[in-house]
């Protein structure tokens, strides 16, 4: 230290930076071991609850009536977990052996703590939980979070609250559905799969056909996977009135109903490659006699993917033949038409197909 | 004839003192900048991390609709890779992903990489109708397979690896398309992952994902079983430095919408949109982050909205070279493809339009990244002089070193502690603190021959000694595929 006495003052500023950052480096250093250790009791005992309260929540039957231990605050988060990977199979409903067990163990006051207090993890697997019980009373305590600026919790709180009372929740759900872009699509199909068409026709159909044309596509395919039926008219309505190519596009692909196929059929000439292609694809599923013609129409498109489709679409149509395909290819004059059978009937032969 | 004498007067004449003292000014300041820099990365990093780690740690949504999980292409391109393409194909047909066909690019091998191939998936000429969307060297088959009906070789003259990749997106039958190098090994659930940004925000154009080093781990049937640190010194050095350049160099850039590069060891893109930007360019050796750079570009230029995001789950594992040779040639590359990428993209930096990859990230990476190396060297280069001519004291050098180690030194430890405070793979005290020590030891010799490299590789560039883009080649002997054994047990 004396030896910097008298020296260039930026050196002695750059010796004290170096001190400053050696001993920011063994801080961290201390800090990434301490994190370690406290994270690896945490793991072990987390790993003895879940290994504990598995055997006590996953009873054989006949040994469901046993005493229930107490369930103490370190063992709080293993005993979630098996709870909450209990009852995923079981989609939403309870058995009377977890019922008996969470109302001895005080669950529920114990998760409505986690609500009020809980960090990020705590809070949603709190919110998971209560749903798995279904006690209506809980509905209050969980309803406010369906509206957290966090896309994971609301839409926790969605399904818990669908879980909980379907028919108070679907008009809560609903409206945040339209309203809300950033929500996993996936997990939004699963909820409504899990609740049934029964409970949320009514509202997604009257949602659907109040969207505007940015929204109704992600309605539409909710509705048709839900109830096919209930979104059969909707369909009909927007491929007859609609001039948005994302929407047509989206009731193609969702689209069921035979009867409907004069909407489909125009839409062969659309001046937008994809809406040509899903209406080849529409055909190709739901066709009749007649419309191989106008398949074999566009099997010289511009576009390859609306060749490509309308090949497949041909070669699904229960009226046509291996034959009749070769045949049809024989008879074309243009060469990418030719080609393009060529292909999708290698790949039928090969079950290779897209 | 060249007059001596006044060339030494000139010399005498320049107040070298006066030099001496600005540039020691401008090291300083430079020295300031790029630590800070990285500083903030490293703090917005720990940040992000924090957050994904706070949604992503547990699966608290209820399973997704397999029907909503958009199917992917998985594009490997392969030059001479017969050691390892069998198996690679093998464990990435083990994904645990619901739809994804598998695309092997074969560009012009010399060894048995078709024949391989063909053998081991029992795949036949398929007459397809070839779309040639980007232009790129000539197809001359495409094979399927009825066995895996997942499964499709392309093979073509060679060409180069953007060239294949390009073939392959012309093949790609699949919105988004995902490349894999032939030597790479996934988890099973690695293209769920990194296919979730696209379903959270529909405006994701590109998601990289992190690249961790395979040396020393365990692989059973092509995939990974037991993780630990690798034995060699080399691999370990760059064991520390992929952390760093992932868990901050990349997820730091991120929640900017600034990340200019996405490795091409693994990587997301939707299809249509890597076609509007023309696809990747032939012709360079960076032609992943050419592509991500572009991207940026067009996107701006187009003011549409859009994400390129990074996520840093582990992924990706590849072998890291253990020979001086390898890692001198894939160094030189990379900093090769930096500049490529850099210089046709100049429009960017300071653009109007550019956002905070013109004005943040594009500068950073010329500034720091580029010329970083060049500086470095002669900050190396002239300390000798200056130290026998008297003109820098010993104790300056010394603390001027003491500060450079200890940056260098905090910018790993970091780097560890974003390790620690997400996915902690190395859980063992002792693997810590190894992974410390090495930390420490890189600044002795290993940081300034990587820096060395890259001044000769920018020195080539500049000079364009190197004719045109290649295959890297890279020492590699996918001793990983024998079961359980290490890597390092085969000599790698």
């Amino acid at each position: 230290m004396e030896s910097l006495i008298g020296t260039d003052p930026k050196i002695v500023f750059a010796f004290w930076l170096g001190v400053a950052v050696a001993a920011m480096t063994l801080l961290m250093l201390v800090v990434i071991i301490v994190m370690r250790q406290v994270v690896l009791h945490r793991e072990r005992v987390h790993a003895r609850a879940v290994a504990f309260w598995s055997t006590i929540l996953v009873a054989e039957p006949g040994f469901e009536t046993g005493p229930v231990p107490p369930l103490p605050n370190r063992d709080l988060s293993g005993f979630l977990q098996v709870w909450n990977e209990v009852h995923e199979p079981l989609h939403g409903a309870t058995t009377a052996h977890l019922g008996r067990v969470a109302r001895e163990v005080g669950l529920e006051q114990r998760l409505y703590r986690h609500l009020g207090h809980g960090g990020f993890h705590a809070q949603l697997v709190a919110i998971i939980a209560l749903g798995h019980i279904q006690n209506s009373e809980s509905f209050h305590r969980v309803e406010h979070f369906i509206d957290d600026k966090n896309p994971i919790v609301s839409l926790c709180a969605a399904r818990a609250l669908m879980q909980i009372d379907p028919k108070r929740a679907v008009s809560k759900f609903v409206p945040q559905i339209v309203r809300r872009g950033d929500w996993s699509q996936g997990s939004v199909a699963s909820i409504l799969h899990e609740v049934g068409a029964d409970q949320v026709t009514r509202e997604l159909s009257e949602a659907t056909l109040q969207a505007n044309a940015q929204i109704a596509p992600r309605l539409i395919r909710f509705l048709a996977s839900v109830s096919p039926e209930a979104a059969a008219p909707i369909i009909r309505n927007t491929l007859l009135s609609s001039k948005d190519e994302r929407l047509i596009s989206t009731c193609l692909q969702v689209m069921t109903h035979r009867d409907d196929l004069d909407c489909v059929r125009p839409l062969l000439a659309h001046p937008r490659w994809h809406v040509r292609m899903q209406a080849a694809v529409t055909l190709g599923r739901l066709g009749v006699p007649g419309d191989e013609q106008r398949l074999i129409a566009i099997l010289s498109d511009e576009q390859w993917w609306v060749r490509y489709r309308a090949a497949q679409a041909l070669r699904n149509l229960s009226f046509i033949s291996v034959d009749d395909m070769l045949r049809i290819q024989q008879a074309q004059a243009d060469g990418y038409a030719r080609d393009i059978i060529r292909h999708v009937l290698a790949e039928q032969t090969m079950g290779v197909a897209a | 004839m060249i007059d001596f004498s006044a060339v030494a007067d000139f010399i005498r004449g320049i107040p070298w003192m006066q030099l001496i003292l600005t540039l020691q000014w401008v090291f300083l300041a430079y020295f300031l900048a790029i630590n800070m820099a990285y500083l903030v990365l490293n703090y917005i990093s720990v940040f992000s991390i924090i957050r994904y780690m706070r949604d992503h740690r547990a699966e608290y949504l209820p399973k997704s609709l397999a029907s909503y999980q958009p199917p992917v292409s998985i594009l490997i391109p392969a030059h001479n890779e017969h050691g390892t393409i069998v198996s690679s194909v093998h464990s990435l047909l083990g994904l645990n992903y619901p739809e994804f066909e598998i695309v092997v690019v074969n560009d012009g091998s010399t060894d048995h990489t078709l024949q391989e191939v063909i053998d081991a998936f029992g795949m036949v000429e398929f007459p397809e109708a070839y779309r040639r969307r980007i232009a790129t060297k000539p197809v001359t088959r495409i094979y399927a397979s009825s066995r895996y009906p997942q499964v499709r070789l392309v093979d073509k003259e060679n060409g180069g690896k953007a060239d294949a990749l390009n073939a392959g997106i012309n093949c790609a039958r699949y919105p988004l398309f995902c490349v894999v190098d032939a030597d790479c090994i996934l988890q099973q659930d690695s293209l769920g992952r990194v296919v979730r940004p696209f379903l959270e925000d529909p405006s994701t154009v590109a998601v990289g994902g992190v690249v961790r080093v395979l040396n020393g781990c365990t692989v059973h049937n092509g995939f990974l079983e037991k993780i630990d640190l690798p034995r060699s010194l080399l691999a370990k050095f760059q064991l520390v430095e992929y952390l760093r350049a992932f868990l901050f160099g990349r997820l730091g850039w991120s929640p900017l919408n600034a990340l200019m590069v996405i490795s091409g060891a693994f990587g997301v893109f939707y299809k249509e949109r890597i076609i509007a930007v023309g696809g990747y360019r032939s012709g360079t050796v960076g032609e992943d982050m050419d592509l991500v750079v572009r991207l940026h570009r067009s996107l701006r230029r187009e003011r549409r909205p859009y994400r390129i995001t990074f996520v840093p789950d582990p992924i990706c594992w590849t072998e890291a070279p253990t020979d001086l040779k390898s890692l001198k040639n894939q160094r030189m590359r990379w900093q090769r493809g930096l500049a490529e990428s850099l210089a046709p993209n100049f429009g960017l930096m300071f653009n109007r339009h550019g956002g905070a990859v013109g004005w943040l990230a594009f500068p950073f990476m010329l500034l720091f990244e580029f010329i970083g190396p060049v500086i470095e060297v002669f900050g190396y280069a002239a300390m000798i002089p200056l130290y026998f001519f008297d003109l820098i004291p010993l104790q300056s050098f010394l603390v001027f070193l003491f500060v450079s180690v200890g940056m260098g030194v905090l910018l790993s430890t970091n780097a560890l502690f974003l390790e620690e405070l997400s996915f902690h793979m190395y859980p063992r005290s002792w693997q810590q603190l190894r992974m410390f020590g090495v930390a420490i030891l890189e600044n002795f010799g290993y940081r300034q021959i990587n820096s060395i490299w890259r001044f000769m590789a920018v020195i080539k560039w500049l000079f364009s000694f190197w004719t045109k883009g290649h295959w890297g080649k890279i020492a590699r002997d996918g001793s990983w595929q024998r079961h359980g054994e290490r890597a390092e047990d085969h000599g790698t």
